[in-house]
Parts: structure tokens; sequence; C-alpha cells
């Protein structure tokens, strides 16, 4: 285990270390990518059951650390991430209930954790090469992270005065408070990363510049250009820019807001608008998107919060133009009619002829959207001028030139970013030397079945405690909503998650048919199968159910339908169903890898 | 289309109304129909009668079961859906089993609808919408003697009729935009407010709730911006919202209701909403709207039954006023706003 990160895997600390084996067998990829859903999920990959099972231990360091070693700031994370685990969580299928609060559980790692917490990091010795990167967002954090602690030399440079990107000129200081912010960037920049703020490349220093200064460059310079509506009226006064609405309050300039506002938008940004405005003063504030409230991308949580603070979410609609003399007075929409979802993940709308309508406004805040700000560079850009990186090496058509986050990929969200932001700095340490420094395999472990209670999979998802509307806007509009989980509430949330990366198998050489384990069965998760059908990669793809006993050539537990309740173990006469532990893990290769 | 299984979710008049549609015009047709709640198609406006104790649950029933029976109307009731795969045209239930079928019409209703700032108070606060929510009412109503009212949509009107002939007293906090289904203005609300204390009601005016708390076992303490009280009991009456949630992930589109043309037609081929749940486009009022009303669930069940079966009848526009209030005159055609 020598080589392994220190807290790898490490939920169950109680238990001995026993017939440790990593794999980077493609099925074993498989196995984890259809059975442990959330980690799947996590553009970063983070190891969800295993800090959750941390947690419960009350280990909340080591909760912490599961969670920093990949995605780097569980602080922030846990207050601002977009979810995707959550969307996929098994706990959340139809008949099972809700799916587990995964990132509150995050979040009570790091405010529970010890005050004097110390953080591990696997340190490569100094490589000998220079790498600017470009942005100081979570894409440009994350690469300076993990390139300075492959050992290269690295230089951050940003064109704001302070770092972080939209964390810090974007997210609202009432969802993601500074200190803890701030906190978690100084955590990465003590690595030896020199940070220059106030420098903005393209205009203070030149890309080829840098080219000739370091031994790389990365791109990770966001997404700052708004999308317009393109519809009459736009540049009416009142008509504001979502972006820099949200920048200027950040940076302390809150720009006036009238009575009523309207936020034409759909992400995050139109959210934390519409929120904002509120606490500039705005007494009616509506949200308007094109499609249905169902088809959002921001969490579930937001919209609540959002619906409780009074502000009205009007779905179905598409301005058409903005009305008004000499300023803004309201804005003309139709209605749309929703179609099929695309293979964006967005629904397709039809606005339909003949129903249009005006809706009045003081103020109206567009927040559709923004692209990458082209910045003067060789090499080859896309339709609007910006230099194109490729989606998976992160290299453009200039050598030693690469881009990464939403720069290359237009807005994503906090995790998306900083995953490829990682991702861009792995190959750029490859590309400067030929070897690999980090890996991910499968680790399988023998394990028990945990002492997780048939009882506590009907927990009730435990709401995060918030700041009663009153005091929301009075006397500090920038108090954070969510209050956290006090231990208590995060240990009942954490007893939920089933901990799906334990996999149950039967032996089927031992296994006398006695059908106890299907009769304890929670669900349909034990089945008789005439046959398993394994896909090229070798992973089991199908089974063919059986009810007829004749063609039953075994019984098979579908972990993808296992909950990972334990009974059929402790009925099971003959002891023939054993338990591991299944995880995808990053391992740092020591002393780097081949290529 | 030669309808070989309809199922219908729901049991309430649209889904009964398109049931014997069904059966009247698609004598071959199996027809399922799948509701959560335990007992019979019962009467939603008699709740509050029942719950004065002018009617007894008997009367409440529309059919007897025999009526399902000589139809050959499968009845599955204690059996809610939970997911609705248009892959593989399932029906998903909470007890694991898969139903399959070749036509589907969703009639599940609504809901009460708690505005989201009082939804932290939700476990003290009761509501009405179905029996045994006027069964747990009955019994709360022996022990307590006073109850607030908070919201104010129109079947919270019958309910206080009902309280106060029970002999309690009867607080009421009129909601500013709660008056369901028709708009709440000022006009309305000094009528609906001068009315209620004619016949006894004490109307508290206030902006905000801050704070319910469970002060004993049979009784809520209640603090507004304006004062403090304690009563028995506390409902929230802000009328319902379509009971469509269980439906976000299956590829419908849904906002309010479900969303269907003025066809009460799905984006899905054979499948219909029609009642309460839905939310439908009319091109005549160049709006969606969802209904409310015991006639128009039952036009609309009638409606999607005939389409379904190759009908190209559409959704009235200007059906009866639902509400029958002897003492208030509004007409609730159809709602459009929440
Ligand atoms: C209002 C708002 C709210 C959001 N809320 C959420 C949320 O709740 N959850 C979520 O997951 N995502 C959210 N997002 C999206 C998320 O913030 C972004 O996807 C993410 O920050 C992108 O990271 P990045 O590092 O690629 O870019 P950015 O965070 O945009 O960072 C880019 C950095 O590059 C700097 N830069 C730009 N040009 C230059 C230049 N020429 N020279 C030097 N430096 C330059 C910028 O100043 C900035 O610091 C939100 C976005 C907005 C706008
Ligand atoms: C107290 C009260 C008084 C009223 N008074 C009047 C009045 O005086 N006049 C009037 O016109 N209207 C009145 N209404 C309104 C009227 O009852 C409704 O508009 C009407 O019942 C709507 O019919 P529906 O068939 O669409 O839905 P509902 O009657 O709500 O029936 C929905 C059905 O769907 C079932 N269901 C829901 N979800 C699921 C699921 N997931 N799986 C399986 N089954 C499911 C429910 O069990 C129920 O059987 C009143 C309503 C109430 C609650
Ligand atoms: S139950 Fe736990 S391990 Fe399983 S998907 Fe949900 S969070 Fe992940």
């Amino acid at each position: 285990m020598s080589n392994n990160i220190h807290h790898e895997g490490s939920g169950d600390l109680t238990e001995p270390a026993k017939n440790i084996i990593y794999s980077t067998d493609p099925a074993d990829f498989h196995y984890v990518s259809v059975n442990v859903p959330c980690q799947s999920a996590c553009p970063a990959q983070t190891n969800v059951p295993a800090y959750i099972r941390a947690l419960y231990e009350g280990w909340y360091g080591d909760s912490y650390d599961l969670n920093r070693i990949v995605n780097l700031m569980p602080g922030v994370l846990g207050r601002i991430c977009s979810r995707p685990c959550e969307q996929k969580c098994r706990h959340g299928e139809h008949e099972l209930g809700r799916a587990v609060n995964i990132c509150h559980v995050k979040r009570a790692a790091s405010d529970h954790k010890d005050v004097n917490h110390v953080l591990l990091e696997p340190l490569f010795p100094p490589l000998g090469k220079k790498v600017c990167v470009v942005g100081s967002g979570p894409a440009g954090l994350a690469a300076a992270h993990d390139l300075s602690a492959t050992g290269a030399h690295v230089t951050l440079l940003e064109a704001l005065d302070e770092p972080g990107g939209m964390l810090r000129y974007g997210i609202p200081e009432f969802r993601l408070p500074r200190d803890i912010l701030t906190t978690e960037i100084e955590s990465i920049l003590r690595l030896g990363i020199t940070l220059k703020t106030g420098v903005r490349v393209g205009a203070d220093v030149s890309v080829e510049q840098l080219l000739s200064d370091y031994d790389a460059v990365l791109i990770a310079a966001g997404c700052y250009t708004s999308k317009q509506l393109e519809i009459p009226g736009e540049h009416l006064p009142g008509v504001l820019s979502g972006l820099d609405f949200v920048m200027q309050i950040a940076s302390g300039h809150s720009p006036e807001v009238g009575e009523r506002v309207l936020v034409l938008g759909a992400g995050f940004t139109a959210f934390d608008c519409a929120r904002s405005a509120l606490r500039l003063g705005a007494e009616d504030v509506s949200i308007c998107i094109r499609a249905t409230e169902h088809d959002l991308r921001v969490t579930e949580d937001e919209i609540y919060e959002t619906k409780r603070e009074g502000i009205r979410i009007k779905g179905l609609i598409a301005a058409n133009r903005v009305v008004g003399q000499m300023t803004v007075e309201g804005v003309e929409f139709s209605r749309t009619e929703p179609r099929e979802v695309l293979s964006s993940g967005r629904r397709r709308i039809i606005p339909i002829p003949g129903s249009e309508f005006i809706e009045p406004a003081d103020t109206v805040i567009v927040a559709i959207g923004q692209g990458a700000e082209p910045i003067p560079s060789p090499g080859k850009k896309n339709e609007r001028g910006v230099l194109e990186g490729d989606p998976k090496t992160f290299r453009t058509s200039v050598p030693r030139l690469y881009a990464t986050g939403d720069f290359n990929t237009g807005p994503t969200t906090v995790i998306e970013s900083l995953a490829a932001g990682r991702k861009a700095a792995e190959r750029i340490a490859e590309d400067l030397t030929g070897k690999k420094f980090r890996e991910w395999s499968i680790r399988i472990q023998d394990a028990k079945i945990t002492d997780r209670q048939r009882s506590w999979d009907f927990i009730p998802r435990q709401e995060m405690p918030s700041v009663p509307i009153e005091n929301r806007l009075n006397p500090c509009p920038t108090v954070e909503i969510e209050i956290g989980y006090p231990k208590g509430q995060a240990l009942e949330e954490s007893k939920r998650c089933y901990l799906c990366y334990l996999h149950y198998e039967i032996d089927i050489s031992k296994c006398i048919y006695c059908r106890l384990c299907i009769d304890s069965a929670p669900r349909d998760c034990i089945k008789l199968v005439s046959e398993v059908i394994v896909g090229r990669d070798g992973a089991i793809q199908e089974l063919v159910e059986t009810s007829d006993w004749r063609n039953v050539s075994a019984v098979v537990i579908d972990n993808s339908r296992c909950i990972r309740c334990g009974e059929c173990v402790r009925v099971c006469p003959v002891d023939c169903i054993s338990v591991s532990k299944v995880e995808l893990v990053e391992r740092a290769l020591q002393g780097g890898g081949e290529s | 289309m030669t309808a070989r299984h309809v199922v219908i979710i729901g049991n309430g008049p649209a889904a009964n109304e398109a049931a014997i549609s069904l059966r009247t015009q698609a004598p071959d047709a199996r027809i399922t129909i799948i509701s959560k709640e335990p007992i019979r198609y019962y009467k939603p406006h008699l709740l509050p009668d029942l719950i004065a104790g002018k009617v007894s649950e008997q009367d409440l029933y529309v059919n007897p079961l025999e009526f399902y029976k000589e139809n050959d109307i499968r009845l599955r009731l204690g059996q809610e859906v939970v997911h609705v795969s248009f892959a593989t045209n399932e029906v998903v239930m909470e007890h694991k089993e898969v139903v399959r079928f070749d036509g589907l019409i969703i009639a599940t209703g609504g809901k009460p609808r708690i505005p989201e700032p009082l939804q932290v108070f939700e476990d003290l606060m009761l509501s009405l919408k179905t029996l045994s929510d006027a069964k747990v009412w009955k019994e709360r109503l022996r022990w307590v003697d006073s109850v607030l009212i908070v919201g104010g949509d129109l079947t919270s009107l019958s309910f206080t009729k009902a309280v106060l002939s029970l002999g309690k007293k009867v607080y009421f906090i009129l909601h500013g935009d709660s008056f369901w289904p028709v708009r709440f203005n000022e006009e309305l609300s000094s009528e609906v407010s001068q009315r209620l204390s004619d016949r006894g009601v004490e109307v508290i005016s206030c902006r905000k709730i801050l704070r319910l708390v469970m002060a004993s076992e049979d009784s809520v303490e209640v603090e507004t911006d304006g004062r403090k009280l304690r009563v028995g009991a506390i409902g929230a009456f802000f009328g319902l919202v379509p009971d469509v949630k269980f439906l976000a992930r299956s590829g419908l589109a849904i906002e309010r209701g479900i969303v269907v043309d003025e066809f009460l037609r799905t984006r899905f081929e054979g499948v219909y909403a029609a009642g309460d749940c839905a939310q439908v486009y009319h091109p005549k009022l160049r709006d969606y709207w969802v209904s409310i009303g015991y006639r128009n669930a039952r036009n609309l069940g009638r409606v999607a039954a005939l389409n379904l079966l190759g009908g190209q009848e559409s959704a009235e526009t200007a059906p009866a006023g639902i509400f029958q209030l002897d003492d208030i005159s509004v007409n609730t055609s159809w709602w459009t706003e929440f």
C-alpha cells in the first residue's frame, strides 16, 4: 500500500485492511460506473460512500480529506455544488424515496472537522518545469494545485483583484461566505504557487510572451461575454446584463433596481440575480423561463429557497421585445409549448403564435448565458474568435498552449470546470515529462456487512436549516442563508446512504438454492437467472431471468438493484454470500509511471 | 385506436368519467383504474358536511363496487403510482409492481398547496383534500374548541361553516393571493372578510405568520407580525396544485400540471391528462389554464377518453361555474394563476 494516497477508501477506519487488490480491468470500471452511481456522476469522481461512511463514524477530518483529494474545495462545494451525484443517487430511485443529501454531508464534514485539521498531500519532487495558468477560477486553481503538487513551478495570472473567478465575482455571498472561499483558496496557493492579480493576459502581457517565458501555458479564463437576447428594446435604460449585475455587487458597487424586476434566464446567474435584486430593495421579482421549473438545472434547494423569499418563477414564456419609451416599462412575452428533451439536456421550446402578452417591469435583468471572451493569441480559433482546445487532451493547435474549464467548453458548473482543470494539469505534466503521475484504479477489498439497519432506509431526508425569511434581507443582506447541519442531523443523513460501494455476491458453488435470501430481499435485487450475458469488456451486461426451476443456472444479486441492506447475508444458512468494498480511487504513482 | 389496455391513474371524477366513457365507446377495452387512496370514488365537496356531521361516510360514495364489476372496470385501490416509463409503456407502483398499458389517462387531481414561506410549518397545519384528511379533522374537532384558518380558498369557506356549526371559535387569516380558484382582489377580500365577520369569525389582519409552535398536545401557538394567539388547530387552505411530481423525471412536460393541448394530448402517443392535474393550452384563451372543480373534471375525463379512442374533441373553454356557494357568487369557470 506504500504508493497509495494516504486516505483513499478509508471509510471504515476501524476495519483492518486485508486482501486489497488494485484493478485497472475495464470490467471493474464498468462495474463501478453502474453500481456506485453517485461517484460515477461526479465529474471529479468523489468517493461519496466512503466520505459519508467516514462522517457516520465520526471522522469528520477524514471525510473532508476524502473529498479534498479529488475536489480540492469541499467547504465551497458543500455549499454551491450543482450536485449531479444526487440526481443519480440510488436512494432517489422511484420506489426508494429521496436521494441522500450528499452535498450537505460534505459541508458537514467541512464544518465539523477539527479546527487544526492537518491537510496531507502527496507531493512529487520538483520537476524543473515552469507552467503559467491564466485565470484563477475553479479550473485554474485546480490545475495550478495539481501541477504544483506534481513538482512544476506554477504562476497563476488573474485579471481581477482577487482570485476565485465566478466563485468570488459571480456566486453571491449569501450562498458562499468569502472567508470559507478564501481559506480553501489559500490552502491551494500555499503549495508554492505564485499568484499575480491585476494582470489581464492579452492586454498586460501577450500569450506569445508567456509561451516564451514558460514551458507550458494553460488558459482557464472562464466565460465573461454575456449573451444578448437580440430582441427590440434590449438597450433601453433599465435593462441590465445579469453577469455585470452580480459582478458589480460582488465588487461592492451595487446597481440600483426598480420595484418590479423581471429576470430573463434559467440558470444559476438568473437565480442569483433575482435573489440579489430582492436584497437591493426590489418589491416584486419574477424569474421568467422558456421551459418549465422541472427543466431547470439549478438545485432543488435553490428553487425552494428562492420561492420562499417570495420570488415567482414564471414558466413557459419567451420574451419577444422589451417595451418602453425612455426607459423600460415591461416585456412582451409569448407562451411557449414544451416539446421533447434534446440530447443537450435542454427541452425544445416552441413559441405559440398569437399568445403574446405584456408583463410590466421597472428593471429587466438578462441572464441567458455567457460565452468565452476572445484573448489575442496564436492558434486555431472558433467562429467567435476564441482559442479552441481539444475537449479530451486540452491541447490547442499551438504546442505547449492548452485551454480548460468554462473557457474551453462554455458555461458549466464549478465541479465540472474544477475536474477539467485537474485533467488538463495531468495532461500537461505528462506532455512535459513523458510520465504519468496519477492513476485511477479500482480498489477491491474484503469487507463485512455494516451496522446499517433496514430502518435507516426510512429516515426522512434531513432538510437544511436556514435563516428565517424575515432575517434574510435585514439587517445583513449578505448573511449566509443555509446554516449547515448540526452534528446530529449530519449523522442522521449519513445513515441514509446505502453505501453502494459494498458489493454482495453469491458463491454458486456453496448455494443450496433455498431461496431464503430472495424471500428476505427488500426489492427485486436477487434473481433466478438462466443466463448471465457478459459484454466485450468482461462486465455483466444483462441477467436473463427465469421463473422455471429447470432453467435456473444461478441465484444472482443484481448489484444495480441492491440497496446493500445485508438481509441476504444475515439469512443465508450456508454463508455463501460474500461482501467486498469496491471503490474507484486515484493513486499517486510514486516516482512517475510510464506514460 | 383499438384500445387494448387503458390504464387510468386516479379515482376521482375525471378518472371515473373517463372510465365509463371508454366502456361505452369501446366495449372490448381492458380498463384499469389505479388509485392511491384505498377507498371508492367519493364526492370531495361533501367533506365539509361530513365534518359537520350532516352526512355520513356512505353518502359520499358515488358508485357501488358492483358498478365496476358490471362495467368490467378493474379497480386497484390503495396502490400508488410512483413512475411512468414511456419508453416501455409501463406504470411503476410503489409496491414495485409494473403494469403495462396501451393507452394511459392521468387523472391524479390536485394536492393541497402550501406556499413556500409556510412549508417549514407544514407539520403543524392540517389541510382538507381527502376523506382521510376529513377524518383527522373530525377527530381533532372533538378535542379542541378553536381553529385558525390561514389562506382563504373556496373550500375554506364551506369548511368554516362546518366548524362554526359545531360551535367552535374560528379565527381566519386571509392571505394575499391565495383565493383559489379565482384571483383575490381588494373587493373580494373585503366582501369575504365582511361575511366571515357577520358569521362570528374573527378575521385577523396580518402580513406574515412568523412562528407556529406546538404548545401542547392540543394547542398551537401562533405569532404573526401583529399578535400572538393560541388555537386548537390550524388549517391551511391555499387551494390545490396538480399532484404530478412523481412524473417529473418521466419525460412528460410538467409545468404547474401536465402540459397538454386542447385535445388533452401529452407529448406521448396514447397518453392523456384530465381533471385537476392537467395544464391545458387553449388557443381561444391564448393561455394555459388548470381547471378546478368537480364538473370540469368530469368533462375533461370524458374528452380525454373520447380522444384516446380517436376523437377530436376540444376541451370546452367556458364551462359552468363550479362552486355553488349560497352567499357569495363568484365566477370560477377557469383559473389561470396560482
Ligand atoms: C452568478 C453565477 C452563479 C453560479 N452559481 C453556481 C453554482 O451555484 N454552482 C455551480 O456549480 N456553478 C455555478 N456557476 C458556474 C460556475 O461558477 C462556473 O462554471 C465556474 O466558475 C467556471 O470555472 P472556470 O475556472 O472555468 O472559470 P471562472 O470561474 O470564470 O474563472 C475564470 C478566471 O479567469 C480570469 N480571467 C478571465 N480573462 C482573463 C485574462 N485575459 N487574463 C487573466 N485572467 C483572466 C477571470 O477573472 C476569472 O477569475 C455560477 C456562475 C455564475 C455566473
Ligand atoms: C374539500 C373540497 C371541497 C370541494 N368542493 C367543491 C365543490 O363544491 N364544487 C366543485 O365543483 N368542486 C369542489 N372541489 C374540487 C373538486 O373536488 C375537484 O376539482 C375534483 O375532485 C377534481 O377531480 P379529479 O378527478 O381531477 O381529481 P381528484 O378528485 O383529486 O382525484 C385524484 C385521484 O387520483 C389519485 N391519485 C393521485 N396521485 C396518485 C398516484 N400517484 N397514484 C395513484 N393514484 C393517485 C387520488 O387518490 C384520487 O383518487 C372540492 C375539493 C375539496 C378537496
Ligand atoms: S445511497 Fe449512498 S452510495 Fe448509493 S448512490 Fe446514494 S449516496 Fe451514493
